[in-house]
């Protein structure tokens, strides 16, 4: 191999691994910040303040209330005395049942129930769940107790939920935050890493030897793809005996689809630290590049649900191909035309940046 | 075989509409100590860079270690050592780690590059050991070190850009013990400073103002140049006002008269003129003829003080 390659590599190392701060940085903030996202990360609604407008001979609208509260949604709202609409413009309650005039066991007798829900909708998708969450109970305790079998719809949906069971929301957004610490811990760390050399003088020390622009690009990345894939099997460790997300695919696939990211996260940082003369504009600049593709790659916000152009974006998004992969190979088994795909995707993106940064990147000074 | 280590014809380097460079045309000789003497922003960086095949000239034609460079600085690179301004060490790294990085630049052989490494530590007499960090060094012991590094893969031309800011007076003549040192084994020697005792010590100066060489000649040769008539000191027998200093400096007889320590240096335009004038100055100083000092002569031609 190359002497200058080799000695590139060392240097790297050396410098990277031997600063306390950043071997903490590397291989201990990752675990704590996957174990504290993998928790804090969810689209599960719980703890909903619910108060329930009943009088005692109410019974089935009192047992969806204590129905509601006995599971794990819904705790008791501060105060159930006042008007409904008040209890949720002071924020005393998220969601009130209020019962039509004589109660909802009276209504239900008489046949025309009709149940009403008020619902704190600031935030839509609690809203949603919540509407969600109390039909259910609904329905079950109108069936219990009044041993009652609605007619059955012309059309049942028989539901069967694939690959997450249970629904457990880290299943879905562990892989995500995954992919999150390895863009930081690679594309950033390039970024700086080639930044810092320019700002501290070394850099023409560098250059003033006869070194080409592949030594000088390669010397610089391959380190970081080399500490980037030594993240992957210590968050994947975490990922599956922590959370216990599963890995159902190969894992070499796994670890070819990190390393095709790992090197196209390395690739944009170093086409980024062309752009960048110092490392207050490499931060900004990582910040800058790491918001949108965080955005755009799923991992909050479905896809599906943005515009078409947008849509089109994430196709250059890095982060959203490896997500997908990632929650393909782990949780589906990995489809190998899936796998495939987008890890030539994720190839094509590297390469572009590759092309970018030898272009832009010279061995004498601008 | 060439006797000319560097040469350079109307090289201009040229920043957007700024000219950092402007046609200058120097040679240097093998085995010579030279000099580039001139304040910041007078093109000495740019002109190193460019020789050092770090940065493409604009314009002209330029010659290092009988190369020719059309872009192609790569071979450039390769017959010549650089020791920029800054400091070019990695702070983070030891000495062995710093020295085994810059022999992998140069492709260095490993029995090759210890044998050398060897002669560079005992040429700058380093005595520590070398897992010490850079870190760890004295400013001194760290240029010396980065001049090693620069000095690896033995190079025919080197080139020294400051090699001495900021570092203490005995570090700069131990320094510049080593430049000579280095001047006896036939290497030729480039280097930029701002301090004048170091300056006197090459074999030629050339003094840059704004981009351009205003002289270029031997120390003496630039002191008999600048000055055709004697240079004074004037010590003050008493103390003196600042107007009393003003009215002097502006006296027709001085080309300059420029204030050095507590006296004064000062170049007058003719004996006669000066005859006629002496008596009354040497009722507030005692005047003696020196020989002007390199000071004296960036200040009468770099600075422009007078003509």
């Amino acid at each position: 191999m190359n002497k200058t390659l080799i000695g590139f590599i060392k240097k790297e190392l050396v410098q990277t691994l031997r600063d306390r701060r950043m071997r903490v940085l590397l291989f201990v903030m990752p675990v704590i910040q996957l174990t504290l996202f993998g928790v804090a990360l969810s689209n599960e609604v719980k703890n909903i303040r619910l108060a329930a407008v009943f009088d005692s001979k109410d019974t089935v609208l009192r047992n969806v209330y204590e129905r509601s509260i006995a599971g794990k949604w819904f705790i008791p709202a501060r105060s159930s005395e006042q008007d409904p609409f008040t209890m949720i413009e002071a924020g005393d309650a998220d969601a009130v049942l209020v019962p039509p005039p004589g109660g909802f066991t009276r209504a239900l007798g008489r046949g025309d129930a009709k149940l009403q829900l008020l619902v704190n909708a600031t935030n839509v998708v609690q809203a949603q769940s919540i509407e969600a969450y109390l039909q259910n109970i609904v329905q079950q305790t109108v069936r219990d107790d009044l041993e009652y079998t609605p007619l059955p719809p012309p059309i049942r949906i028989s539901t069967r939920v694939l690959f997450n069971p249970s629904l457990d929301t880290s299943v879905f957004m562990v892989p995500g935050v995954m992919c999150m610490l390895m863009l930081m811990s690679t594309m950033v760390l390039t970024n700086v890493a080639i930044v810092r050399e320019k700002e501290m003088g070394t850099f023409e020390m560098l250059i003033s030897a006869p070194v080409s622009r592949s030594e000088v690009i390669y010397g610089k990345t391959i380190p970081y793809v080399i500490l980037g894939m030594s993240n992957v099997p210590l968050i994947l460790g975490v990922a599956v005996f922590a959370f216990h997300v599963p890995m159902r695919g190969s894992l070499i696939a796994l670890f070819i689809a990190s390393f095709a990211f790992v090197c196209t996260a390395v690739a944009l940082g170093t086409l980024i630290s062309t752009y960048c003369k110092n490392q207050q504009q490499a931060a900004l600049a990582g910040f800058l590049f790491n918001f949108p593709m965080i955005m755009f790659s799923g991992m909050m916000f479905p896809l599906e649900n943005m515009p078409a152009v947008l849509r089109w974006l994430s196709f250059f998004d890095p982060l959203a191909h490896f997500m997908g992969l990632l929650r393909n190979i782990m949780i589906k088994g990995g489809q190998a035309e899936y796998v495939v795909t987008h890890i030539v995707y994720l190839t094509i993106i590297a390469v572009i940046c590759v092309v970018a940064s030898f272009r832009r990147f010279h061995t004498t000074l601008e | 075989m060439n006797d000319l280590a560097v040469e350079v014809k109307g090289l201009s380097v040229r920043f957007g509409d700024f000219y950092a460079v402007n046609g200058i045309s120097f040679t240097v000789r093998r085995g010579e100590t030279f000099g580039f003497l001139g304040a910041n922003g007078a093109g000495k960086t740019t002109t190193i860079r460019v020789l050092c095949g770090l940065l493409r000239p604009s314009e002209g034609l330029v010659s290092v270690g009988g190369i020719s460079f059309d872009h192609n600085e790569q071979a450039v690179k390769a017959k010549v050592g650089y020791m920029s301004q800054k400091f070019t060490l990695y702070n983070d790294m030891t000495v062995e780690e710093n020295l085994n990085f810059t022999a992998s630049l140069r492709k260095m052989e490993k029995a090759t590059y210890e044998q050398r490494r060897k002669e560079l530590f005992d040429f700058i007499s380093f005595d520590k050991p070398l897992n010490t960090l850079v870190r760890d060094l004295s400013g001194g012991t760290k240029q010396q070190v980065s001049l090693a590094a620069a000095l690896l893969h033995d190079p025919e031309i080197i080139f020294l850009d400051e090699p001495t800011a900021g570092v203490t007076p005995a570090s700069r003549s131990r320094f510049w013990q080593l430049i000579r040192q280095l001047a006896k084994r036939n290497k030729t020697v480039f280097v930029t400073t701002h301090y004048m005792d170091e300056a006197e010590q090459c074999d030629r100066i050339a003094l840059m103002r704004e981009g351009r060489i205003i002289a270029l000649d031997s120390p003496e040769g630039l002191k008999t140049a600048a000055f055709s008539t004697p240079m004074l000191e004037f010590d003050p027998r008493g103390s003196l006002s600042f107007a009393e200093v003003s009215a002097f400096a502006r006296h027709d007889v001085f080309l300059f008269f420029e204030p050095y320590g507590l006296r004064f240096h000062a170049a007058i335009k003719s004996e006669d003129a000066w005859e006629t004038v002496r008596n009354g100055f040497e009722k507030n100083f005692t005047i003696k003829r020196i020989k002007p000092s390199l000071e004296d002569v960036f200040i009468q031609i770099v600075e422009g003080k007078a003509g």
